[in-house]
């Protein structure tokens, strides 16, 4: 893999370059809330590659909440029916993806793209889009990507990786595509020393995380073992569940959740319009079968099937990794308090009868 | 500088008004997301802020002025939609009682400031009333009487730190999910939680303590804790409370001691030991929140009196982490009292479309979200109806003339949460089709009848707010733009400092059931969507929630207990025929829930649609709100 030094102005330079020909996203924050997203940018001053992890996922990009995706319209009188498509291809750079965002990605690839169906809307979105990771010099409060295999360092899917080092930025490349860029530039050529000091910053960033994370590791596994064997006792679920105000927020901020929902609502007479937006396995209405049969009505029920999805071996198998990606964002936005790494910890206590 | 898509604005669809931001190129929004810094929706929202963007990109809008001509409406321009009503309002006699003005508890406070400047100035008329004012202006009086000012005392964001919180009847997590989320959190952190619920709600599962009191008997249960309380104050003497000073003491300290528990236990089903326990964490509690819902299906007056009285009593009130909170279901619903569209006691619109020989005639409505319309006929036989709404509703079939609103993003407004925390929402898409905002709208009006208020735009109008409305002085719309609102200050009133004791009676409340109609039937808020019904059924996902229970209970169902059940003979779903004491009756499916006590049924208010004619009769039962109980019987 080859390596490049870049200074703070080789990338607000090549962000103004790649504006020339892509839509360029990258991690902002919004002046007033001090809140972080993952937006177009303006211009490279606003790129901040130290603000914190997004608060929304950067598959707002590729999968958003809600889209138009086809308009048709029905002319009575010659019979026949206009369709036209909604959603249209952009080149796109994600610059400065936290890795456990990249990881989303490759899992939404693997959903989207990697089975017998491939979805022609993601796909639209995403076919053009090159990848810049940026490795996390320290955890975030919430973070535990050391548990999940997905930080706090990138190691595939780029095509570039950034991570902050004394003497500047360390530049990896990750792909072909990455190999062009660099190839068209006069970069300088990274040291053995820089790799080496890479390596140490990764270490150290990985030592920042709170002992519970890296503790849970371990856990992770265990859990999963436990939810896809099924031995997670009822009321373990029913207490997690009793703490589930159904309201998606999960399902909506997690990198890796594809459900999805398709709606067709009338915009004039004969004129109709096809939405597609996130769905959530929280909900009642979610897993209800045609002739009303609903396998998963209880609350409880609609939660493990959450853990399952994301915490299982036949889903990891799916995903080549497991479902969740240690982001943490689904403990900050619920207004219960069962995100996953809580229902980590509940089954944990389960498993140890009360000791942690 | 400002992100190109995630602009920041505050949630329209419940009293809570959490931080949200909507993710939008400025022409349609795509997507919500929640405010992390906000203090008291801190990163979360519930199912409907979620959706938010559903509701903003229906296409069931109101694009444009429409005047009806041979029974249809067709569309006008604002010239001569104006014109017409104003030449047409100008007929009626505002002062003789002929034109009343129902506003909306959803309006912005620019939007109700200047609709209240309308009815008084202009059509000169006292028959106000908001939607689901009814509640609220219960709360409000208590309020008043006991703090000295018609509005929450405390702040939400008191959850996050108090030793005690106390949630009456209200089944918090759905109204007011983001505040339930809350008061979950401090239960976690180790506040007491303790709910008074007669069935066992979702808030009630995860309290620390629930009293699951018989229907009716709500206050009485407050008033045993008051007692409790006060007994223990005797014995104690380490703190020495003042309380016994205020005003009403001695009247509300007898009206205590005659509770009995034998009475006591008999009407609520509650001991009074368990009672006595409980008032030691009370006593012991250094801040105590106390929150009650507020609104539409609120509690009756002598219930809302306990709750104040019980609050003035535990001599806490003054500690920054107390408040008693009465929750608004909808957005601005205290910002449109505070704004006077309230109406007057005995006078309100409300009550002369009920009176049949009342001298109304004209009819102004803003924002009808009611799945059900009160005094329809009545309306109907109207003069003349004027209605604007964002969205298309079944009111627009009773008007005469109809004028689009603007959305809540597509206009810069203030909202006074349930706790007066009054927030800002700027204008974050383009108002393409050139509605104008609610101020506008009335300003016109005004102006087509000689008055000129010359208003430049919302933050204008917010100026005159600010020096009419007691308690907003210190605010403007730079100041809100800045942070996340500000509570409006207490001191605006002369009384702020003043406590005293609304004068309470003690009642055994009797169930009005009968051997021959054994069942308490209580009219519930179930689900998540409550009145918001119309709103919600133009979103997707909330609104496929919202049938859900209706896919599996198409008739509409009753809530009963599984021992009822058993005791009938009746399975889940199975058809039953519900008769009640005056003799109407309907066929509804049963719903076994073991979260409903015996002897007590529950339908859900939304489902009333269906059952319409049942529940017609008891129309005043059911304004009475949470409370009202139906003596009924059921047969297989
Ligand atoms: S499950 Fe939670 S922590 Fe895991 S990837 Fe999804 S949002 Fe992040
Ligand atoms: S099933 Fe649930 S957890 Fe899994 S992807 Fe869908 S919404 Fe997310
Ligand atoms: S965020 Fe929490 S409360 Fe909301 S659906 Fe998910 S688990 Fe339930
Ligand atoms: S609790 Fe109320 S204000 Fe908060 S997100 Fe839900 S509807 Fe909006």
């Amino acid at each position: 893999m080859s390596m490049y030094l870049l200074s703070a102005h080789d990338i607000s330079a090549l962000v103004t370059e790649l504006q020339a020909s892509y839509d360029v996203y990258g991690p902002q924050v919004e002046p007033q809330t001090k809140q972080v997203f993952f937006d177009q940018l303006a211009s490279a001053e606003a790129l901040d590659l130290a603000a914190p992890i997004p608060s929304m996922p950067v598959k707002e990009i590729l999968f958003p909440q809600m889209e138009r995706i086809l308009k048709y319209k029905y002319d009575a009188q010659s019979q026949s029916v206009e369709l036209s498509k909604q959603y249209f291809e952009r080149p796109k750079v994600l610059f400065g993806l936290r890795p456990c965002d990249l990881s989303g990605i490759l899992v939404l690839d693997r959903f989207f793209l990697g089975q017998e169906f491939v979805d022609d809307v993601y796909l639209t979105h995403r076919r053009q889009c090159l990848l810049i990771s940026n490795t996390c010099l320290h955890p975030f409060p919430q973070c535990f990507c050391v548990c999940t295999h997905s930080g706090p360092d990138a190691d595939e899917g780029f095509d570039l990786d950034l991570t902050q080092l004394k003497d500047g930025i360390l530049v990896r490349v990750g792909s072909e595509k990455g190999q062009a860029l660099a190839d068209a530039h006069q970069w300088s050529v990274a040291s053995a020393a820089h790799a080496a000091e890479f390596k140490a910053v990764v270490e150290r960033s990985i030592d920042l995380f709170p002992e519970l994370a890296t503790d849970n590791k371990a856990w992770v596994a265990k859990v999963m073992n436990r939810i896809t064997t099924g031995f997670v006792k009822p009321e373990t679920w029913e207490y997690i569940g009793d703490q589930c105000f159904e309201c998606g927020a999960c399902s909506f901020v997690c990198p890796t959740c594809s459900c999805f929902n398709i709606e067709d609502s009338a915009t004039a007479c004969g004129e109709c319009e096809r939405l597609r937006m996130r769905d959530s396995c929280s909900f009642e209405g979610y897993a209800r079968m045609a002739g009303d049969h609903n396998p998963r009505q209880p609350v409880e029920d609609r939660r493990n099937k959450r853990f399952f999805c994301k915490l299982s071996y036949p889903q990891s198998k799916k995903y080549l990794r497991p479902g969740c990606v240690g982001c943490g964002r689904c403990q900050w936005v619920c207004p219960g308090d069962i995100g996953l790494p809580n229902v980590v910890q509940y089954i944990r206590r389960e498993i140890t009868g009360g000791q942690n | 500088m400002n992100l190109a898509h995630y602009k920041p604005c505050v949630c329209n669809l419940c009293g809570t008004g959490c931080g949200q931001f909507l993710n939008t190129d400025g022409q349609r929004v795509y997507g919500v997301a929640p405010l992390i810094t906000h203090p008291v929706s801190k990163g979360k929202l519930c199912i409907r802020g979620w959706h938010a963007n559903e509701l903003l990109n229906t296409h069931e809008r109101i694009t444009t002025p429409l005047i009806r001509e041979h029974g249809e409406l067709r569309p006008a321009s604002y010239d001569e939609a104006i014109a017409k009503v104003m030449s047409t309002l100008q007929t009626f006699k505002g002062e003789a009682g002929e034109i009343g003005v129902l506003a909306s508890a959803r309006s912005s406070n620019e939007d109700g400031y200047t609709l209240a400047r309308l009815s008084r100035e202009v059509l000169k008329t006292q028959l106000r009333g908001i939607g689901a004012e009814a509640g609220h202006r219960k709360s409000m009086d208590s309020l008043r009487h006991a703090f000295g000012y018609p509005g929450a005392h405390g702040s939400l964001t008191a959850i996050d730190h108090a030793d005690y919180i106390l949630v009456v009847g209200t089944d918090i997590t759905r109204q007011n999910p983001i505040i339930g989320g809350n008061i979950h959190a401090a239960q976690r952190r180790g506040a007491r939680v303790v709910t008074l619920s007669s069935s066992r709600t979702q808030i009630a599962k995860l309290s620390t303590k629930h009293f699951q009191e018989k229907p009716g008997t709500l206050g009485l249960l407050v008033n045993a804790l008051g007692k409790s309380l006060m007994a223990i104050r005797t014995v104690n003497h380490d703190r020495r409370a003042n309380i016994d000073k205020l005003p009403g003491y001695s009247e509300y300290a007898a009206s205590l001691r005659s509770i009995s528990s034998v009475a006591l236990e008999r009407a609520s089903g509650i001991r009074y030991e368990e009672i006595e326990e409980e008032a030691k964490y009370l006593e012991h509690a250094k801040s105590v929140v106390i929150l009650f819902s507020s609104g539409i299906s609120g509690l009756d007056r002598p219930t809302i009196d306990a709750i104040t009285n019980l609050a003035l009593l535990t001599d806490r009130m003054d500690h920054p982490h107390s408040a008693v909170i009465p929750v608004a279901g909808i957005s601005n619903l205290q910002g449109s009292f505070d704004m006077g569209m309230s109406g007057e006691l005995g006078n309100s619109v409300f009550k002369a479309l009920a009176t049949p020989d009342s001298a109304i005639k004209a009819l102004l409505v803003i924002d009808h979200d009611d799945g059900i319309i009160r005094d329809k006929a009545r309306i109907a036989a109207l003069d003349f109806v004027v209605y604007a709404c964002a969205y298309k509703n079944a009111f627009m079939e009773l008007a005469d003339v109809v004028f689009p609103l603007p959305a809540y993003n597509e206009t810069d407004g203030t909202y006074t949460a349930a706790d007066k925390r009054v927030q800002i929402t700027r204008q974050n898409v383009d108002n393409k089709r050139g509605i104008l905002p609610g101020w506008n709208l009335w300003q016109r009006l005004a102006a087509a009848v000689g008055h000129h208020w010359g208003y430049q735009d919302a933050a204008h109008v917010f100026k005159d707010v600010a020096k009419h409305t007691p308690g907003y002085a210190d605010l403007s719309h730079e100041l809100l733009g800045k942070g996340f609102g500000q509570h409006w200050n207490p001191k605006g009133f002369a009384s702020s400092r003043q406590r005293q004791f609304n004068a309470i009676n003690i009642e055994y409340w009797e169930a009005p059931t009968s051997p021959q109609f054994p069942f308490a039937l209580m009219i519930g808020k179930a689900q998540h969507y409550w009145h918001q019904n119309n709103l919600m059924r133009k979103t997707i996902v909330p609104r496929r929630e919202y049938d859900q229970t209706l896919w599996l209970y198409p008739q509409g169902y009753i809530e009963i207990s599984p021992d009822d059940a058993t005791r009938l003979k009746v399975k889940d779903k199975w058809l039953v025929n519900v008769r009640s004491s005056i003799g109407t009756s309907m066929k509804i499916a049963v719903k076994i829930s073991p979260d409903v006590q015996n002897g007590t049924a529950y339908i859900p208010y939304f489902i009333k649609n269906m059952i319409s004619d049942f529940l017609l009769p008891y129309e005043n039962a059911y304004a009475a709100g949470e409370e009202s109980v139906i003596p009924i019987q059921i047969q297989e």
